[in-house]
């Protein structure tokens, strides 16, 4: 076995050629694959959300036909939910992370994972060819009896949407047992780290709610398909009974997107706050709560859709209830960095940000649950520019942050921090230049998924198309210096930000092969920095591995042959 | 290593409860043959619901196995359960906005009545005196 | 490096600790499986529940459309089918190898008739236009009865559940059968024994869940 850059044998190199990553079982390597699969699929919906606020830069044809710009948004839309938010953190970091944090030494079912890694791409390839075989326009919902009369296109979007839901049952079913079955000696429900907490929640929600979305877009494929008459009014069916069925899943699936970020975020602030994330217990069931919680609220997107009023009084009441665990956390991080001693590094940034970008998405959230306002407020840019605060602010903006932390363990080299300080700056201005002036047009009256618009929206609607270029100007930066960091980054050690999870405290950079040098046996909190202390006295970054005795930084080669026998 | 012994169930008790599957069977149809009214439905989900507890418990041997298992099953239910009652909040009280307060209701139950019987003199004698 | 387990019995992967940790893992797995395709059958639940409570008049003309004869046979079939495999998995724990394959393959041929016996129904509603949605149009005369009686309001939404719902089922029994005849494969080449049996015990659950769904689906569609 040929030495690497490090000179030790690690997960990325202990097995050269492209089958040796086609086939892999490591959930390492799997996280990577899935890194480049969801990262293509956010750009692709990144550019066209970048066409489609170009489109809205001024009244009137811009730059495309209303056919092509009502394509571009539901395109836009299916992509960026189904192949990149839904699998960003936990399929990527979930994948990466989770197992090493358990002390373990893969997920359970390794075979199932590297399937559902192909499933994912079998449906989102499924799902793009829609593009070719015909028009699909009319937002990502899919609502009948609209979606059932436009072309053929849609039975190829919903078969899509109906493998790459099997992707993440698998993924998250996957991880279920992993955190039941394969902790390390010592790793307590209690002394988990929150990443892994938001994840079992993530996962619960991911094993519940999917099959749902399953059975609805099978039915809207046999109504496309076979007239089946369950949906279509003309037919003797209920429209509203497949919004049920939609957000039984869709709702849940707005907390598979936020649930990991919240997870990295907790992370990020008791390792960069040097300080135990306080509330522990209240942050990790909040995670389990809000999973649970968020199986009861589906009806609050249907409150103008002819429901009845007693279920939008319930659905409506219910989802102030979310509102309660969300706060519990956002409260425990500020408090966390209150008594901790906060180290500014990009991580960290996200992770404040979040905050902000978050909470605003949030408290508009609940907003939109009061029954009076969203009658108001329904289908217009308010509703848009919340989500995107959600799940963007929430979810991209945690998950940057997640990647900016593991990618000195995952590719063992260190990005440039002043250029990730820069890109920070761009993506938090940025985003909120583009977002918060739907807002306004919002409240206004500008309704959403619209071509053309009055002319008093345009001073908004030009700023929200700044806004893009800005936050796409920092995102390509970010995309920049982590490719150049690859190639000519400084190695990186073996615990650069001094944080406590075995990834960082009890593996090498990048990760051996099968993680763990021996298996951990763990003895304190994820966040127990008290107990560390042996571990900080030479300053911030860690160079020690734990448990490894005097010189196990420079660790003697492990031979490879080894892998073999195991 | 550790090891525990995994739960055999017993021959016997295996035939006993397909006996009683068989049996439960049977009773289902044949209390179908009588119209019990508003009991129809209860009493088919009832025997129902006994015949899969008991492949549950005894076939799948959940009573015997790892209680994580139960739990996970039971979570499963409860969600049919809520989202079936859930839509159910709304289907069977569809379009109660329009007909919010006992008198509407009455007063639209006496115009279909009267309308059926073909009195619209009456009606519209009622509508006049409002 | 760690050494690998060299105490461990041959089918325990390396990444487990003990046959104990691996077989409870892989239960655990099926479990949470079996809860996915509980709630991806509950939709089909509640648009059986909501349109019956809407249309109970055509509930009550239709599920008479449906032979209870046949429904109950299969009933019986997937009860037996239930059983043989419970009783496969009792021999292989006590180590009877025999008892296993023998039972596999009764679970097998058990889950083929009621296939057989379904393709029979299917067929018959077929040739009298008993089809969901657009494509229903009852018609014919069988032993003296005719089908038209059965042109109600609601009648292609009855259909449509009705199909779906055993449709779904069915190519879930084709499935199992896919996977009975794997593992009877790999008993008869002598893969389990009283120490490892995981796939058997796991493609019993599986069945017992299919089994379970038609407990149900019997007595809503054909019988009330």
């Amino acid at each position: 076995m040929s030495h690497s850059a490090n000179g030790m044998v690690n997960y990325l190199n202990h097995d050269k050629g492209i089958k040796s990553w086609l086939f892999t079982l490591d959930h390492k390597r799997i996280g990577i694959m899935y890194l480049v699969a969801v990262s293509l699929a956010f750009l692709a919906g990144g550019i066209l959300a970048l066409l489609v606020r170009i489109e809205l830069l001024a009244p009137g044809e811009t730059i495309m036909s209303a056919d092509a710009y009502n394509q571009s948004f539901t395109l836009h839309a299916v992509l960026m939910i189904f192949a990149f938010i839904i699998p960003a953190i936990p399929a990527v970091m979930g994948n990466f992370a989770l197992p090493i944090q358990l002390g373990a030494k893969d997920v359970a079912f390794p075979r199932l994972n590297l399937a559902s890694f192909y499933i994912y791409l079998i449906g989102a390839a499924i799902a793009m060819s829609a593009l070719i075989v015909g028009r699909i326009d009319g937002g990502w919902t899919f609502y009948t009896p609209y979606s059932t009369s436009i072309g053929d296109g849609i039975l190829f979007v919903t078969a899509g949407v109906f493998v790459m839901g099997f992707s993440s049952i698998l993924t998250g079913l996957n991880f279920i047992v992993t955190v039941h079955k394969m902790r390390a000696p010592g790793l307590t429900w209690n002394r988990l780290p929150l990443f892994i907490w938001s994840i079992y929640a993530t996962s619960i929600v991911q094993v519940l709610a999917t099959p749902v979305i399953g059975i609805t877009v099978l039915l809207l494929f046999l109504e496309k398909a076979f007239q089946i008459g369950i949906f279509d009014p003309a037919l003797g069916g209920d429209p509203v009974l497949f919004q049920h069925f939609f957000w039984f899943y869709s709702h849940p699936a707005v907390y598979i997107m936020i649930l990991p970020a919240f997870g990295v975020v907790s992370d990020l602030m008791g390792t960069f706050s040097r300080h135990q994330v306080s509330g522990y217990k209240f942050v990790a069931l909040s995670s389990v709560a809000i999973a649970f919680l968020g199986f009861l609220v589906w009806g609050h997107h249907m409150f103008v859709s002819g429901q009845s009023a007693v279920s939008s009084v319930v659905f409506s009441l219910i989802t102030y209830l979310i509102g309660i665990p969300t706060g519990v956390k956002v409260i425990n991080w500020v408090q966390t960095m209150y008594k901790g001693s906060v180290q500014f590094k990009s991580p960290m940034l996200y992770a404040i940000m979040f905050l902000f970008t978050f909470s605003i998405g949030g408290f508009t959230g609940i907003m939109l649950g009061v029954l009076a306002i969203d009658i108001h407020l329904h289908d217009t840019y308010f509703v848009v520019a919340h989500f995107h605060y959600v799940m963007m602010g929430g979810n991209v903006i945690a998950a940057l942050g997640g990647l900016h932390y593991w990618w000195p363990k995952m590719t063992g080299k260190l990005y440039n921090e002043t250029q990730a300080k820069i890109a920070a700056f761009l993506v938090f201005f940025g985003f909120n230049l583009t977002f918060f002036p739907q807002f306004i047009m919002g409240a206004q009256g500008m309704p959403r998924r619209y071509y053309d618009y009055l002319p008093q929206y345009e001073g908004y609607h030009q700023l929200s198309t700044y806004g893009s270029w800005v936050l796409g100007v920092g995102l390509f930066l970010i995309a920049y210096y982590l490719l150049v960091s690859v190639f000519k980054g400084k190695k990186a050690g073996l615990n650069p930000w001094g944080a406590l999870t075995l990834e960082w405290t009890h593996t090498t950079t990048p990760p051996d092969h099968h993680n763990f040098l021996e298996t951990p046996v763990v003895t304190r909190g994820a966040y127990d920095f008290h107990l560390a202390r042996h571990l900080f006295e030479h300053g911030g970054e860690v160079t020690e591995l734990e448990g490894m005795g005097d010189g196990a930084s420079t660790l003697p080669e492990t031979p490879a042959t080894e892998d073999a026998t195991v | 290593m550790s090891h525990t012994e995994h739960h055999i169930t017993s021959l016997k008790t295996l035939s006993i409860v397909f006996g009683a599957l068989v049996f439960l069977t049977v009773f289902t149809v044949f209390t179908a043959q009588f119209d019990l009214g508003a009991f129809n439905v209860p009493l088919a989900l009832a025997i129902a619901l006994t015949k899969a507890s008991l492949v549950v418990l005894i076939f799948m041997a959940l009573i015997w196995d790892n209680k994580v298992n139960a739990v996970i099953l039971a979570v499963g239910c409860l969600f049919v359960v809520v989202f079936i009652s859930f839509i159910l909040l709304d289907t069977e009280y569809r379009g109660d906005l329009s007909n919010t307060f006992e008198q509407t209701l009455m007063d639209e139950r006496l115009e279909a009545e009267r309308a059926a019987m073909g009195d619209t003199e009456a009606a519209e004698s009622q509508a006049a005196d409002h | 490096m760690s050494t690998p387990h060299s105490d461990q019995p041959a089918h325990v992967k390396h990444y487990f600790v003990s046959s104990e940790q691996q077989f409870d893992a892989a239960k655990m797995g099926m479990w949470l499986f079996l809860v996915t395709e509980i709630l991806l059958f509950s939709g089909m639940f509640v648009a059986y529940t909501i349109y019956r409570s809407w249309h109970p008049e055509t509930w009550a003309a239709l599920s008479t459309a449906l032979d209870w004869k046949l429904g109950g046979l299969n009933t019986i079939v997937l009860l037996g089918s239930s059983f043989t495999v419970a009783l496969g998995i009792h021999h292989i724990q006590k180590g009877n190898k025999k008892g296993l394959i023998i039972n596999l393959i009764l679970t097998f041929l058990f889950a083929g008739v009621f296939l057989v016996v379904k393709y029979f129904e299917y067929s018959a509603k077929i040739e009298h236009g008993l089809l969901p949605g657009a494509a229903f149009d009852p018609h014919g005369i069988s032993y003296g009865f005719d089908y038209a009686t059965y042109n109600v309001p609601y009648g292609p939404q009855f259909f449509s559940i009705y199909f779906v719902m055993t449709g779904i089922h069915g190519f879930h029994v084709l499935v199992g059968m896919g996977l009975f005849a794997w593992i009877t494969r790999k008993a008869i080449r002598g893969d389990f024994s009283a120490e490892y049996y995981t796939p058997v015990e796991n493609c019993g659950l599986y069945w017992h869940l299919v089994d379970i769904i038609w407990i149900f689906l019997f007595p809503l569609l054909y019988l009330i």
